[in-house]
């Protein structure tokens, strides 16, 4: 089964009050730890850890859970697809012979689109425009989902456990999702650089992991270095021997960010055709129980929610070219988040058992064959035949009962996910706090 | 005796064959609705439940074939239905999550439904495969969204309790070129739609209002939320579109039904 589904021992009297405490709004709710709703827990973190690897990080949380990721990188050569002859713009020549030629100049990076001929002008025109704009844009700098290998190992389960493949799967949408990351590793028109990320988790999962893995993987990309390049456009790649001269995959953008971005535009166009700004993303937890939006939920949290929702966020100046709308202040506040996921996890609630109400149960001295109900009945449902013998059975069915637990059925609501999204995107929000955090952990 | 010499392959690379791109359908997608779906219940005897979908499509055409086996299994020491879906790894996740919320689990104690859901065909675009490579992802949406129909048309056909019949829909923020502003389309076809920024994909209990499973990826332009929000309203309604579909086969159904009897 999924790992957010592993048994938890709690009664449904306990889940019941679990529910309660947390569904509260006069005082918002009570968690079982005292953290507020948006508050995450305490974690320590560090990075170099492995020194065989480009980058690697270590995340240990509060509650004991802990996760190592380490980052290495190849060099690859990039398959020549049949299908993608000419990748580069017009300027360049020197297309080996046994490419073969069509018509067209030119391909456009999406091949599904079927462009008249007068559109291919235009894009032909952009290009110009990109080319005299930054000297970056002299190859169209490419990626492919490929270059990134994941793999996530919960001890206890199985690779192909479903919930260890969901984990995967939402690790690498995020990563993947914009499309900006694998460009990060194009090096030329023939190489790129593969990236593998092995994204361990030591400890049994306490907790969904799903939070921690994802900052540790995270904290393990802003650590990852890769040989600065020494070879021009084309050629064989040939990379300096020194570590000490190796660029981050996100450079740096406090202090030195403007030496650091013209030293990588400089060895490495991939580099440079990317923000500055941009960061790896982060995936984030969030459940609904009541009306409560709760942040980084642990275990018994995830016990009794409602509905939950892992979002992923990144940050980064938007790499389309139509300019900000006005009316969010992305350029005042520093951070410029963007959605990249939501998925909803299968909260492991609805797996839990229903508590009986005193009314039905035998043994409490309930009412389970003579019509005395003790709570109210609607007169609809104790006219009708089956429901006249035990009206309160039918009212458990149907209906909560106040202090009874029952599992959630159906879904969220629509204005709740929507909430739920909201508040991570929001500024000065939980997203923007962990990345505060995250970006004093110091690299090496 | 059979001629027994070594016949060698090609010594060099070879390429494998382009073909011309075959011309586009005629067909401009401007539509305000989804693909038009046919829904059948009960198509396979031996299981409790079944159902086959099949959508509309200007290529191939895209099939769900689902077979819904119940049956009881004791040993499981859960009060509660299990869906156990075997289908590739996160599709079957991901539906185990959107039927989850529908059943009605505490009813059936200790028994599990096994839901079988086979994809007879994608939507890809067989014509030219190079529009196959990196648009596996989205073409998952449109597959999930038709598993989480022909599943839930099939539960209900075993007549296991459901506090809704759940329906899928699939909304896309599409841009046909970089001058054009995105648009927002419903049910969308990868093939024929360039370049994909967005899509979302959602499980809707229509008569409750509610969301059991939602999936949305890509990269919104602008102001972030007001595009989600529009993007999640439009596969609401791609999800209304196939659950009418679903109301009415059920109907003939328990037409059919009543009219053996």
């Amino acid at each position: 089964m999924s790992s957010t589904s592993q048994h938890l021992l709690l009664s449904p009297a306990e889940l019941a009050y679990l529910h309660g405490s947390l569904s509260l709004t006069t005082p918002g709710p009570i968690r079982p730890d005292g953290r507020a709703p948006a508050q995450f827990r305490p974690l320590t973190a560090e990075t170099g850890i492995l020194p065989g690897t480009n980058g690697s990080a270590r995340i240990c949380f509060a509650d004991g859970t802990e996760a190592v990721v380490g980052v290495k990188a190849e060099v690859e050569k990039t398959p020549v697809s049949p299908y993608e002859f000419v990748a580069s713009t017009e300027g360049r020549k020197d297309h080996s012979t046994s490419i073969p030629q069509k018509k067209k100049g030119r391909k456009s990076k999406k091949p599904t689109e079927d462009e008249e001929t007068t559109m291919d002008v235009d894009d032909e025109d952009d290009d110009e425009e990109e080319a005299g704009d930054g000297s970056a844009a002299v190859e169209k700098v490419r990626g492919s989902p490929d270059w990134v290998e994941l793999s996530v190992e919960i001890p206890g389960l199985r690779d192909d456990d479903s919930g260890t493949v969901f984990l995967t799967s939402m690790l690498t949408e995020a990563l993947l999702a914009d499309g900006e990351f694998v460009k990060k590793l194009w090096i030329n028109r023939r190489f790129h650089w593969k990236l593998y990320l092995d994204i361990i988790l030591i400890s049994p999962p306490l907790s969904y992991p799903l939070p921690l893995l994802s900052l540790t993987t995270h904290l393990a990309l802003l650590a990852t270095r890769l040989p600065r390049l020494k070879s021009e456009a084309d050629e064989d790649p040939m990379f300096d021997d020194d570590w000490a001269a190796a660029t981050f995959l996100y450079p740096r953008q406090d202090t030195s960010s403007g030496k650091a971005s013209n030293k990588s535009k400089q060895s490495s166009a991939a580099a440079a055709a990317a923000a500055p700004a941009s960061r790896p993303p982060i995936t984030l937890l969030v459940m609904a129980v009541g009306d409560n939006i709760i942040f980084d939920p642990s275990k018994e949290e995830l016990a009794v929610a409602d509905s939950a929702v892992a979002v992923s966020v990144a940050e980064g100046p938007s790499s389309e070219s139509e300019p900000e709308s006005d009316s969010i202040p992305a350029t005042t506040t520093k951070r410029n988040l963007h959605l990249l996921s939501v998925r909803t996890i299968d909260p492991p609630s609805r797996l839990t058992p229903p508590g009986v109400p005193n009314s039905v149960n035998a043994s409490a001295w309930g009412t389970m064959t003579a019509a005395t109900p003790t709570t109210t009945t609607t007169p609809a449902s104790a006219n009708e035949g089956g429901a006249a013998k035990h009206p309160d059975a039918r009212v458990t069915e149907t209906e909560d009962v106040v202090g009874v637990w029952k599992a959630p059925r159906g879904g969220a609501k629509f204005a709740m996910l929507g909430a739920m999204v909201a508040k991570v995107l929001e500024r000065g929000g939980v997203a923007e706090e962990v990345l505060d955090g995250l970006e004093g952990v110091d690299l090496g | 005796m059979a001629d027994r010499r070594r016949i060698n392959g090609p010594v060099g690379a070879t390429t494998p064959p382009i073909f011309d791109k075959p011309a586009k359908p005629a067909v401009a997608k401007t539509r305000d609705s989804i693909r038009k779906i046919f829904l059948k219940t009960g198509i396979t005897p031996s299981a409790s439940g079944s159902a086959y979908l099949e959508l509309e499509n200007p290529n191939p055409k895209r099939t769900g074939n689902t077979s819904l086996k119940l049956m009881h299994r004791s040993q499981r020491g859960k009060d509660a239905v299990t869906c156990e879906t075997r289908a590739k790894g996160i599709l079957a996740y991901t539906l185990e999550t959107a039927l989850r919320g529908a059943i009605i689990a505490d009813r059936w104690p200790k028994s599990g439904v096994d839901i079988i859901v086979t994809v007879v065909e994608g939507d890809q675009d067989r014509d030219s495969p190079e529009s196959q490579k990196d648009d596996e992802g989205w073409d998952m949406m449109n597959v999930l969204s038709g598993c989480i129909t022909v599943a839930s048309a099939a539960i209900a056909d075993a007549g296991i309790d459901c506090v809704d019949t759940v329906a899928g829909g699939v909304a896309a923020l599409v841009c046909k070129d970089n001058k054009t502003a995105p648009t927002i389309v419903m049910d969308p076809v990868v093939a024929e739609h360039g370049n994909i920024l967005a899509a979302c994909c959602v499980a809707y209990l229509p008569t409750r209002d509610e969301i059991t499973n939602m999936w949305f990826k890509g990269q919104l332009p602008g102001a972030d939320m007001i595009v989600y929000d529009k993007l999640m309203e439009k596969s609401l309604v791609a999800c209304r579109c196939a659950n009418r579909v679903i109301i009415q086969e059920l109907n003939e159904t328990v037409k059919k039904g009543q009219g053996i009897s």
